[in-house]
């Protein structure tokens, strides 16, 4: 066990009898107050997402969690299956646990999974993904009205705003968290 | 209905900004556009209201004492003459300088720095502030002006933040900093006042304070943990009343000197401005300027002077009069239902960070 006084995004921590991945930590800095940290944990075991603030600076106990690189394979709707890059064993998860993340899941898509004393509890995408434009409208030079931007459906069936730019067939990079556009893939 | 004001000013509860929001993109025209409007009505509201708009500092010798701020450090150089300059955090200090010279009613709108406060959703280091003083008022009259001007640029009676409805009917709702730990904690702060007393009780109710080195860590961590959560959800919310040590520029409260006349608002959760009826005795504001210089040097920040020229002018302030600082993209970020602080700006530092 370590302790650690950074608690930052990606971080496995042990807290009220749970292990916890941090998901999103953010500064806040209450008026006239000292800095703290307010985190987003999600209980890698049963999926729960609470909240914390932690007193900037407070060590947290480091939990052990294996980050194992591993694919996806398919799923029958309510289990999700995949296999372990290193040691070419299948398992699967729960729709539930998967959560979000379906909507970035393709045949073949590397990801991570999360092991809690060599069990598989959960997966995470890599922050930013690319992904092929399959279907969008043609963009209209100068139109505004739409606030320059339109939907377009990727490859893996879900629909995300665009620039105007861009076009059916283009590889787009998209930032897995929140489903946001964020640059034209190199 | 109730018939606009004639004005050739385009306002910002009069664009047509519906089809517009959720649109993240890069340089956002449409987004700007809207913004400009939100400027525009602000000076319109308090032009209105017969406020002078002044002009405030970036760079300044001596910055607000604020205790846990880090401040922007620069130099300005004369030959080979070096001369520190701050890079201002609040106008706060200038407009009460602007209040002891007789100015009457003013408002600025101005950019501020608070360095290390970046990463999600509500910082960017630099941020637009506005901030408005009254002369023979206290907060209370603040609060008012916030429901008004609020209430004026939605537009309307309710706005939809994140999918929630809040509703702007007024009277918001008001809490006293005791009100809502009795509430929320069954702990009453006046009760316990020092640092081994809130300690106490607060272990027996199992609120964690860990790490907390003095009573307002405590009060802090009990606050962003049992009790924000809860603010400005279905209306905004006024939570007054704060403990005197978190107030060191504004007037003790008449009916218990362990609070004093400060509030803030919150709005969908986020805090969105704080206002003090201003403290305007030199002498008890010399005294609380040196104790917070103390907690700087304890807290290991970087130690200003003392602005003299300051205190100085709250001697010549005739009038009770209160401020108040609001933290304008915030409040673009509620009423155009923006998640992140980033998607108000055309220019977020928070990308340099990706």
């Amino acid at each position: 066990m370590s302790m650690t006084t950074d608690i930052k995004k990606g971080l496995a921590i042990n807290f009220k009898n749970g292990t916890w991945l941090v998901v999103e930590a953010q500064f806040v800095n209450p008026g006239k107050g000292g800095a703290f940290t307010r985190a987003k944990i999600r209980n890698l075991k049963s999926n729960q997402v609470i909240e914390y603030t932690f007193k900037a600076g407070e060590s947290v106990e480091e939990a052990e969690v294996n980050r194992r690189r591993a694919q996806y394979m398919y799923n029958d709707g309510a289990t999700f299956y995949f296999m372990d890059n290193d040691s070419y064993e299948q398992f699967s998860l729960p729709s539930d646990i998967i959560g979000n993340d379906k909507r970035f899941l393709i045949d073949g898509i590397e990801c991570y999974a999360m092991h809690i004393d060599g069990v598989p509890t959960s997966i995470e995408l890599p922050p930013k993904m690319d992904f092929k434009v399959i279907t969008t409208t043609p963009g209209i030079k100068g139109d505004t009205a739409t606030g320059g931007s339109k939907d377009a459906t990727i490859e893996t069936g879900a629909t995300i705003k665009v620039p105007l730019f861009i076009k059916e067939g283009e590889i787009i990079k998209i930032n897995t968290e929140d489903g946001s556009y964020v640059s034209k893939a190199n | 209905m109730r018939k606009k004001a004639k004005t050739t000013v385009q306002t910002f509860e009069n664009t047509n900004w519906i089809n517009l929001r959720n649109d993240k993109m890069i340089y956002d025209k449409q987004t700007a556009i809207q913004r400009n409007a939100l400027t525009k009505s602000l000076r319109f509201f308090f032009e209105k209201e017969k406020f002078l708009e002044v002009e405030t500092p970036i760079m300044v010798k001596i910055p607000g004492m604020e205790p846990h701020l880090n401040i922007f450090e620069t130099d300005l150089i004369i030959r080979s003459k070096k001369i520190k300059l701050f890079l201002n955090h609040s106008p706060e200090l200038q407009m009460k300088k602007l209040l002891g010279a007789n100015f009457g009613n003013i408002f600025t709108i101005t950019k501020t720095f608070r360095n290390g406060e970046i990463g999600g959703n509500l910082h960017n280091p630099e941020f637009t502030m506005l901030e408005w003083y009254r002369i023979n008022a206290d907060y209370k009259d603040l609060m008012k002006d916030c429901e008004k001007l609020v209430k004026k640029l939605a537009g309307k009676n309710e706005i939809i933040y994140q999918n929630k409805k809040i509703s702007l009917k007024t009277p918001w709702e008001k809490f006293s900093c005791e009100e809502l730990f009795q509430k929320y904690c069954k702990i009453s702060l006046d009760q316990n006042r020092t640092f081994k007393q809130l300690k106490k009780i607060a272990e027996e109710k199992n609120f964690d304070t860990n790490f907390c080195k003095d009573w307002d860590d405590i009060f802090f961590k009990i606050f962003l943990n049992h009790i924000e959560p809860h603010l400005g959800k279905e209306t905004p919310t006024f939570v007054y009343d704060y403990p005197s040590t978190q107030a060191a520029l504004a007037k003790k409260s008449s009916k218990n000197p362990f609070f004093a006349e400060r509030f803030e608002l919150y709005i969908g959760g986020i805090e969105i401005a704080n206002a003090y009826s201003e403290l305007t005795d030199a002498k008890e504001q010399k005294t609380r300027l040196i104790e917070e210089q103390k907690l700087r040097k304890k807290l290991k920040k970087t130690i200003f002077d003392i602005d003299g020229e300051f205190l100085a002018s709250l001697e010549s302030i005739q009038q009770s009069c209160a401020g108040i600082a609001l933290g304008v993209d915030r409040l673009f970020m509620i009423l155009m239902d923006k998640k992140n602080i980033e998607e108000t700006l055309l220019f977020p530092l928070n990308k340099i960070l990706n």
